[in-house]
């Protein structure tokens, strides 16, 4: 099995170790004993989508965020495209507002968004950077990381998870976060979120089978790497927990 | 007459707090309650000198306390480091007569790159320092843009910046600003034509979001650029270091002074040139500033030295949360060429607020230490499996990497074996559990 990721803008769309969730989806791969070819694209340049299967994109700062929108914006058909024919479109951080119809910055100017969901983000100049516990339908354990974002994204009628034990969701405190639907995969956390979530990480993998109309293999025994991911998750998930009791 | 009240208020609360032990913020917030624009009515020195940016405060202010001491001065400033609004008043009223005089030549602050707008709301400085914007603390700062976006409000058109030109976002204050002054290190044998390190925030230009281009990098972000898109470029400083040798551990500045280095690291290189271009500004002779800065040992406690069981330990303060810190100190300990055993400690990140943040672990260059001479490395503490993880990606091999999942386990089975040199990295939050067991030399 050949897989192929395509990392968009890994320079500028990179505001905290993002370019690890595809050393660790890649390494996954190759473990289940996959050929994985992993691409970038630089800010500016044409991406091509042909063959790929995974298409990702990581947060940024404000400014750079809307110099990435500029660079996609003019293969917005093309990216739809990709999807609709089987590729996951996977956008974190404020990449994720990228995929609606607008943001609009903090001086009220507004940028039109690549419209493949119907939310909208707006920008504030308030600013919480917080650790976080998000809850979803899809995997027993919630998802833990970390959330540094001074936007409020409302009308994601899909969202990914349905709601958080820690930390604000797209509009609310609480609230639904991320957008999930066909197989557009979004989510404000930042940073390796799925280092830090070996459960997601596999779900993402199984997805990336499914697409090919295969059934993900079974994991081969011996990957230390896995299992410290697994201890990693467990000592975060306690201590964000910890939070929650502590408040 | 409210003024005067605050004043005393302040040294009041300040005298009693002293006797307590207690901080130095409280008695500058009730003297802000009674009187809150008392910091637009005090005379201030002639020299109000901030200085700020993710990294290099403390030091640099400490350089600058000294030699403008040495030159005659008499300088206040908070070396306690309370640097928010609060602390600056209680600095400056404590220091005022009760006409609201304050005594000295020079208050010199240290300014929290978050709250500099606060604190400069009732007077500025007549010069600010900025020393570099990097990924740092982000659970708390955002990003550098967001801090870079914090500190402008925060310059007043009448005010000198003194920038470091080779930091191409902190380049960007200069624009629609009339009073600068840069100062940066040119070319030296230890800048590369490639960029170094695991991300790029040079790569795009933060004027424009072009591509930047590089002729050199010192390090990170920091270097020789120029922006062909919209022309943001480096300047040519004011103060520049002209010569470096790093390994011999001389620096030249202005072509003509040389200074020895007693911390051989180009993070300390960048603080003394930010200290002698403000010190020149402030008219100091380079002869008496090369006398202060020469050989300076810094006494913020950043590197300590020790012994654990049979190991010479040399503990390199980093900072959580802050990769450029790391890289720093790797590439240090890289450049050291002895046998050595590196110990990694992530048990609490934070000293100050609670957060298991451990994404900026994949900013770090561990590979800088993928060299023969480091022959172990001990990973431990509360995050030791986010480490061991991280390593799992580097190039380091694996049967060189030891995890304890606490500290004093790891510091137990050091000092029963072994006797190469030790260098721990970690930071202010976790370096006690390490400092509490070893015996500390001079």
């Amino acid at each position: 099995m050949d897989f192929t990721l395509l990392h968009l803008y890994p320079e500028a769309m990179s505001l905290y170790g993002e370019y690890a969730n595809l050393s660790v989806l890649s390494r996954l791969l190759e473990d289940l004993g996959a050929e994985v070819t992993l691409r970038t694209v630089a800010g500016g340049e044409v991406p091509d989508f042909s063959g790929a299967d995974l298409i990702y994109m990581g947060a940024g700062t404000e400014r750079t965020q809307k110099a990435a929108l500029s660079w996609l914006m003019p293969r917005q058909k093309a990216l739809r495209q990709a999807e609709e024919e089987g590729a996951l479109v996977f956008f974190t951080g404020n990449a994720m507002e990228l995929l609606g119809t607008a943001i609009t910055d903090k001086e009220g100017k507004r940028f039109e968004g690549l419209g493949f969901a119907s939310f909208t983000t707006t920008e504030t100049d308030k600013r919480v950077p917080h650790d976080i516990i998000a809850r979803t339908d899809f995997l027993d354990t919630p998802l833990v990381g970390f959330m540094n974002k001074c936007s409020v994204t409302a009308g994601a009628a899909h969202p990914l998870c349905s709601a958080m034990d820690l930390g604000a969701g797209n509009e609310a405190e609480g609230g639904p976060e991320g957008f999930f639907h066909g197989n557009l995969l979004a989510t404000h956390i930042t940073g390796p979120v799925l280092v830090k979530n070996p459960a997601f990480l596999l779900f993402v993998a199984k997805r990336l089978y499914e697409a090919k109309g295969e059934a993900m293999p079974p994991l081969p025994a011996g990957r230390p790497w896995l299992d410290r991911a697994e201890r990693a998750y467990q000592v975060t998930l306690t201590e964000l927990s910890a939070q929650i009791k502590g408040t | 007459m409210r003024m005067t009240l605050a004043i005393l208020l302040c040294k009041a609360l300040r005298f009693a707090g002293k006797l307590v032990g207690k901080g130095s913020s409280l008695p500058g917030q009730f003297a802000l309650k009674l009187c809150p624009d008392v910091l637009r009515r005090v005379k201030l020195p002639s020299y109000v000198i901030a200085v700020t940016g993710s990294n290099g405060k403390t030091s640099t202010v400490e350089m600058i306390a000294s030699v403008l001491r040495a030159a005659g001065k008499d300088v206040v400033y908070n070396a306690e480091g309370s640097n928010q609004i609060e602390g600056v008043t209680t600095l400056i009223l404590t220091h005022c007569t009760l006409g609201g005089r304050m005594k000295g030549d020079v208050l010199l602050l240290e300014s929290d790159e978050r709250y500099a707008r606060y604190s400069f709301r009732w007077f500025h400085p007549t010069h600010f320092v900025i020393t570099n914007l990097y990924r740092d603390q982000l659970t708390r700062n955002g990003h550098p843009e967001w801090v870079y976006d914090a500190i402008l409000p925060a310059l007043h058109p009448d005010t000198t910046l003194v920038l470091n030109a080779d930091d191409p976002l902190v380049s960007c204050f200069a624009q629609g600003h009339d009073r600068i002054r840069w100062f940066g290190l040119e070319s030296w044998s230890g800048a590369t034509v490639e960029h170094q390190g695991i991300y790029h925030d040079g790569a795009r230009c933060p004027a424009c979001k072009g591509p930047m281009e590089y002729t050199l990098y010192h390090y990170n972000h920091i270097g020789h650029y120029h922006c062909p898109a919209c022309g943001h470029h480096r300047h040519t400083p004011d103060f520049a270091a002209t010569g470096l040798d790093l390994k011999e551990g001389i620096l030249t500045l202005e072509g003509d002074t040389r200074l020895a280095l007693s911390f051989r690291s180009i993070y300390n290189v960048y603080n003394i040139l930010a200290a002698w271009s403000l010190c020149r500004l402030c008219g100091v002779e380079k002869d008496t500033i090369a006398s202060v800065l020469g050989s300076y040992i810094l006494k913020n406690g950043r590197m300590v030295t020790f012994t654990l069981g049979r190991h010479h330990g040399v503990l390199l303060t980093s900072k959580h949360e802050n990769s450029v810190a790391y890289d720093t100190n790797l590439r240090y300990i890289r450049d050291t060429e002895r046998p050595c055993t590196v110990l990694v400690m992530v048990d609490a990140i934070s000293r100050k607020y609670f957060t298991g943040e451990t994404s900026w672990l994949w900013d770090i260059d561990f590979d800088l230490i993928n060299v023969s001479h480091v022959e172990r490395v001990v990973l431990c503490g509360k995050y030791v499996h986010d480490l061991a993880l991280r390593f799992d990606f580097s190039a380091i091999p694996q049967e060189k990497i030891t995890c304890y999942s606490s500290i004093p386990e790891a510091v137990q089975a050091l000092a029963q074996e072994g006797e190469e040199d030790l260098y721990v990295v970690t930071c202010f939050s976790d370096r006690d559990k390490l400092l509490d067991k070893v015996q500390r030399t001079e």
